[in-house]
C-alpha cells in the first residue's frame, strides 16, 4: 500500500481493546478501550495515578498488558509487546524524563544504532551524520547545531532533539508523557507548533497533560481515564475544561479569575536578602520577607530564579552580599536551614527529590531524621506516624508506606517530594515548581494547604513557571530577568499577561 | 527479619528474597552432603566455621562500602596486615595484648579514614582508591615481615582469642554473632544507617535533606576498614600465623557474600543478615571443593560457577522474554 492510500485507509492508527493490567497487585488498568487516527492529536487525561503513563508503557512495549488486544495500523501486537518492537512499528515516545545521553551531539543522538557508515566500512561517516541531522533540524526550522552537546542544551531544546529523534525514525505515532511539564510558556507554545507541524504531515499525537488550556486548545479528541477505567471520549467540538475536570475527579472546581490583587504584608520581616550575588547566576538581590506571605518567584528558565533559592537555602554558595534570618545575620547551609526551620522542594524531583529504590516511609524518613531520632537510633513507630500523616495530607495513593516511591504514578511521585516537608514545623519554605504533574483536583489542594501554612505564619517562597499558579497564590511577585530582579508587583491588580510581559523583558514606560 | 520492611532496599521484595536464601543455602547443603558423607559431621562443619567466621566479620562492615554506592577492595590486604601488626606491637615491641590490638585497630580505622577522605574530598572513584590501598597495603605487610610466614608464638591470651571456647562454642563465633547484630542495628536503627542508605539510593536528594554525604561515606570506609582490622586479628589468632599474603582475595568473597546476601552494587540497598547468609555459603562452597578432593587449580573455576548459579537463582527465577513459554493472548477474539 502506497503512503497516500494508508493515509486515506479507514483503518485505525491505534487500536487498543479491553486493555487489563496489573503490576502485581491492584488491577491498574481496566477494560481500557482506546483509539487513535491519523494525523490526529489525542488527550489521555485522568488524576494522578489513573493509569495514563501506564497505557503509553503498554503501546510503547515497556511493559506488557495481562490482557485485552491491541492493533497497529490494523495489524495485531502480541502480548510480549518490546520497545524496539514498537520502534520498528512506528511507535515513538518521548518520556516524562527525557531519555538523551548525555556528552554526546545531537547528531549522535539523533542517529544512535542507526549512523550512516563509511562506504564499505563498519566506521561511522561522523560528516554524513552531521550532515544529515542538520538538514533534518533545518527542514522542521529548529534553532540547533547537529554539533551541539546535549548536555549544553535547555530541557525545551532538548525535548526538540527527542522529537527529531521520532521524525528520523519515521515514527508515525508520536507519545508524549506531560511535555510541557517543565517548560515555560513561551516554550510551549513553540512545542505546540512542532505538534500541529506532526499533524500536517499525518503524525499521530497522543499526548499527556494535567494542563486543561492545553488540551483544550490543541486535542482532536480527548480520552478520559478514572480509577483505570475509560470513562469518556469527547469529539473536538465536546471538549470544554470545566467538563474534562467534572469527568476526571467527578466533581466541579470552582471558577478561577485571571486577575489577583497583590498585598503588602506588615507582619515582620522574617528573612532580609541584601545584594546577595553570585557570579553568572544572580546579581544585586535585595527583598524582604514577611511572615505569613507568599512570596513568588516569576522569571523564564534561566532568568536565575533557581539559583536565588538554591543560594538561600545553602546549596551552592554566593559570592557577595548578605542574609539576615529572623533579625540576626545568617549564613546559609543546608543543615543549619533545616535546623532554623527551612523547607526546600527542589526542582527535578527524579534527580533531587526522590529515592526511587526505598519506601515512602524511608523517603519520608530521611528528611525528618531529626524529629524521629532519639539520640543516634531512629524510631521506627515516629516514622511511620510521620509518613502516615503526609499520605494523608496530600491523599497519595496507594496509602500504603511500604510502596516504593519509584513504583508510584509521577504526580503521587512529586506528592511525596512536597508532602515530607509539609509534616515538619515550618517557618520558611521554600519551594521550587511544586506542582509539576500534579493533577488538577490535587494543585487546589495543595495551594489550600499553602494558604493555611501561610495563614499559621509560616512564609513561602514560591518559584513558578505555571502563570496562573503564581498569580494566584503570591501575596506578592518579584520577576527575575538575567540575574536581576527587575520588577516587584507588591499592590494592585496583576494579570498572567502582567508577569509574563516583566519576564520578557517588556515593562511599562518603555523600560528596558 | 520482619524489621526490613519499612527501611531502605527492597522492603516486602527483600522478605521473598530472604526466603529464597534460605532455600538455596538448604539446596547447597543438600548436595554438599550427597556429594560428601564427611560433610555433616560436626568435625567439618568447625572447620567450615572459621572461614565464615573471618568473612562474616569483615562483612559486618565491608557492607556499608557498596550501601553509601562506592566499593572497598583493600579489606583482604588490611586483614593480613592487621595480623602482622599485630604480632610485631606483641611479640617485638612486646606491649601487652590490650593496647597493642587497639593500637592494631588505630592503624585500621586511620587507613579507612584515608580511603574515605581521598574518596570524597578529592573526588578519586573508590574503586581506584581502594585498589591502590589494597597495593600498598599489601606493600607495607610484605616489608615489615620481609615476605616470611611468621608463626605467633605467643602472648597466650592473644592465641585463646581463637582456640578458646565458651559455652563450647569458638569464641570467634561470639565476636563474629556480636559483629552482625550490631551492625544490623546500625543499619535498620540509626541515623547513620538511615543516612547511608539514602546517599547510595540518591546522593542529591539526601544533601537537600540535611545529610552530610562526605562525612557519611568517610564513616562508612571507617568502619569497613576497622571490621577487616578486627578480622585479622581474630583470623592471626586463629591459624597462629602471620603471613602478607594470607587473606589475598577475600574482597571477593566479601563481595560476592554481601551481593548474595542481597546488597545492591549500586547503593541504596543492603542486608546484614542477607550478608551472613552469604559469608555461608561462601564458606560452604569451598570446603566442598576440598572435600571432594579437587585438585586445588580448579577451585577458582568451580566457585566461581557456583557462586554465578547462586546469584542468578537468587534473582528470582525471572527467565528473559526470549526463553519464556508463548502465551495465547488472554483478552482472545472480539
Ligand atoms: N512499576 C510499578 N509497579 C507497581 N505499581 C505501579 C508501577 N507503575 C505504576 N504503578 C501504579 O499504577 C497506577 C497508575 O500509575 P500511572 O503511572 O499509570 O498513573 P498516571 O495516570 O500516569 O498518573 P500521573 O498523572 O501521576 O503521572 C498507580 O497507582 C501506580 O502506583
Ligand atoms: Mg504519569
Amino acid at each position: 500500500m502506497s503512503e497516500k492510500a494508508l493515509a486515506d485507509s479507514p483503518v485505525a492508527l491505534l487500536e487498543c481493546r479491553r486493555i487489563n493490567k496489573s503490576y502485581n497487585g491492584p488491577m491498574v488498568l481496566s477494560e481500557v478501550d482506546f483509539s487513535m487516527k491519523r494525523g490526529e492529536i489525542h488527550a489521555l487525561v485522568g488524576e494522578n495515578g489513573a493509569g495514563k503513563s501506564t497505557l503509553i508503557k503498554i503501546v510503547t512495549g515497556v511493559t506488557n498488558r495481562n490482557s485485552g488486544e491491541m492493533l497497529f495500523e490494523g495489524r495485531p501486537i502480541g502480548i510480549e509487546h518490546s520497545k524496539t518492537a514498537a520502534q520498528v512499528l512506528g511507535i515513538a515516545v518521548i518520556y516524562q524524563e527525557l531519555s538523551l545521553i548525555h556528552g554526546m551531539s545531537v547528531a549522535q543522538n539523533l542517529f544512535l544504532t542507526r549512523e550512516p557508515r563509511l562506504p564499505g566500512l563498519p566506521f561511522i561517516d561522523i560528516g554524513k551524520m552531521n550532515s544529515l541531522a542538520q538538514e533534518l533540524i533545518d527542514r522542521y526550522g529548529f534553532t540547533l547545531k547537529a554539533t551541539d552537546v546535549i548536555d549544553s542544551l535547555s530541557i525545551a531544546q532538548r525535548q526538540t532533539v527527542e522529537i527529531l529523534k521520532a521524525l528520523n525514525s519515521k515514527a508515525s505515532l508520536v507519545i508524549m508523557d506531560e511535555p510541557t511539564s517543565s517548560l515555560t510558556s513561551t516554550e510551549s507554545a513553540q512545542l505546540f507548533g512542532i505538534i500541529k507541524r506532526l499533524k500536517e504531515d499525518g503524525i499521530g499525537v497522543l499526548y499527556i497533560s494535567h494542563r486543561m488550556e492545553e488540551v483544550y486548545a490543541l486535542s482532536d479528541r480527548v480520552t478520559v481515564l478514572r480509577d483505570g477505567r475509560k470513562v469518556a471520549v469527547l469529539e473536538k467540538a465536546e471538549i470544554h475544561p470545566e467538563e474534562i475536570i467534572r469527568l476526571m475527579i467527578g466533581r466541579k472546581l470552582d471558577d478561577r479569575d485571571s486577575v489577583h490583587t497583590m498585598r503588602k504584608s506588615d507582619r515582620e520581616v522574617v528573612l532580609e536578602v541584601k545584594g546577595l550575588s553570585s557570579e553568572g547566576k544572580f546579581s544585586g538581590i535585595d527583598f524582604q520577607l514577611h511572615a505569613g506571605e507568599i512570596l513568588g518567584i516569576g522569571g523564564l528558565v534561566g532568568s536565575g530564579r533557581t539559583e536565588l533559592v538554591r543560594a538561600l537555602y545553602g546549596i551552592d554558595p554566593h559570592d557577595s552580599g548578605s542574609v539576615e534570618y529572623l533579625g540576626k545575620p545568617w549564613e546559609p547551609g543546608v543543615a543549619g536551614s533545616i535546623r532554623g526551620g527551612f523547607g526546600f522542594i527542589p526542582e527535578e524531583r527524579r534527580l533531587q527529590g526522590i529515592m526511587g529504590l526505598i519506601s515512602m516511609t524511608g523517603n519520608i524518613g530521611i528528611t525528618n531524621i531529626d524529629v524521629i531520632r532519639k539520640m543516634g537510633f531512629v524510631s521506627d513507630r515516629k516514622e511511620l506516624d510521620l509518613a502516615r500523616k503526609a499520605i494523608g495530607l496530600l491523599n497519595i495513593k496507594p496509602a500504603d508506606p511500604s510502596v516504593l516511591v519509584g513504583n508510584l504514578s509521577g504526580g503521587n511521585q512529586q506528592k511525596i517530594v512536597v508532602g515530607k516537608w509539609l509534616i515538619r514545623d515550618l517557618k520558611l519554605l521554600i519551594v521550587d515548581e511544586p506542582t509539576v504533574g500534579i493533577d488538577i483536583g490535587a494543585k487546589e489542594e495543595m495551594y489550600q494547604t499553602f494558604a493555611r501554612l501561610a495563614e499559621a505564619g509560616v512564609s513561602i517562597i514560591l518559584v513558578s513557571s505555571d502563570l496562573p499558579e503564581l498569580t494566584r497564590i503570591s501575596h506578592r511577585i518579584l520577576v527575575l530577568r538575567k540575574g536581576r530582579i527587575i520588577k516587584e508587583f507588591s499592590e494592585g491588580q496583576v494579570t498572567e499577561e502582567d508577569v509574563l510581559k516583566a519576564s520578557s523583558g517588556i515593562l511599562p514606560g518603555g523600560a528596558k | 527479619m520482619s524489621d526490613t520492611k519499612t527501611v531502605g532496599g527492597g522492603g516486602t521484595k527483600l522478605l521473598l528474597a530472604r526466603f529464597r536464601l534460605f532455600f538455596i543455602l538448604i539446596l547447597l547443603m543438600a548436595v554438599l552432603s550427597v556429594v560428601s558423607p564427611r560433610f555433616l559431621s560436626l568435625e567439618n562443619l568447625s572447620n567450615v566455621l572459621w572461614s565464615v567466621c573471618i568473612i562474616g566479620i569483615m562483612c559486618s562492615g565491608f557492607i556499608y562500602s557498596p550501601i553509601t554506592g562506592g566499593i572497598d577492595l583493600s579489606v583482604g590486604s588490611m586483614v593480613a596486615l592487621a595480623g602482622i601488626i599485630a604480632n610485631v606491637l606483641m611479640n617485638i615491641v612486646h606491649m601487652p595484648m590490650l593496647p597493642a590490638l587497639l593500637l592494631t585497630l588505630v592503624f585500621g580505622l586511620l587507613v579507612g579514614l584515608v580511603n574515605g577522605v581521598v574518596t570524597t574530598k578529592f573526588r578519586v572513584p573508590p574503586f581506584i582508591v581502594t585498589m591502590a590501598a589494597k597495593t600498598y597495603l599489601f606493600g607495607i605487610a610484605m616489608f615489615v615481615s620481609n615476605g616470611d610466614t611468621i608463626t605467633i608464638m605467643g602472648p597466650k591470651d592473644f592465641l585463646s582469642i581463637g582456640v578458646g571456647k565458651f559455652l563450647g562454642l569458638p569464641i570467634p563465633i561470639y565476636i563474629m554473632v556480636v559483629m552482625i547484630i550490631a551492625s544490623h542495628i546500625l543499619l535498620k536503627h540509626t541515623v547513620f544507617g538511615r543516612r547511608a542508605i539514602a546517599v547510595g539510593a540518591n546522593e542529591v536528594s539526601a544533601k537537600l535533606s540535611g545529610v552530610n554525604p562526605d562525612s557519611t561515606r568517610i564513616l562508612a570506609y571507617v568502619i569497613s576498614s576497622g571490621t577487616a582490622t578486627v578480622a585479622g586479628i581474630v583470623m592471626a589468632s586463629l591459624t597462629q600465623q602471620a603471613y602478607a599474603p594470607n587473606a589475598a582475595g577475600y574482597e571477593f568473597d566479601v563481595i560476592t557474600a554481601v551481593v548474595i546476601g542481597g546488597t545492591s552494587l549500586l547503593g541504596g540497598s543492603g542486608s546484614v543478615a542477607g550478608a551472613l547468609i552469604g559469608a555461608v555459603m561462601v564458606g560452604f562452597i569451598n570446603n566442598g571443593l576440598n572435600l571432594m578432593n579437587m585438585p586445588a587449580s580448579f577451585h577458582p573455576l568451580v566457585t566461581g560457577i557456583v557462586i554465578l548459579i547462586a546469584l542468578i537463582l537468587n534473582q528470582g527465577f525471572t527467565l528473559p522474554a526470549w526463553m519464556k513459554p508463548k502465551k495465547r493472548a488472554a483478552g482472545g477474539q472480539a
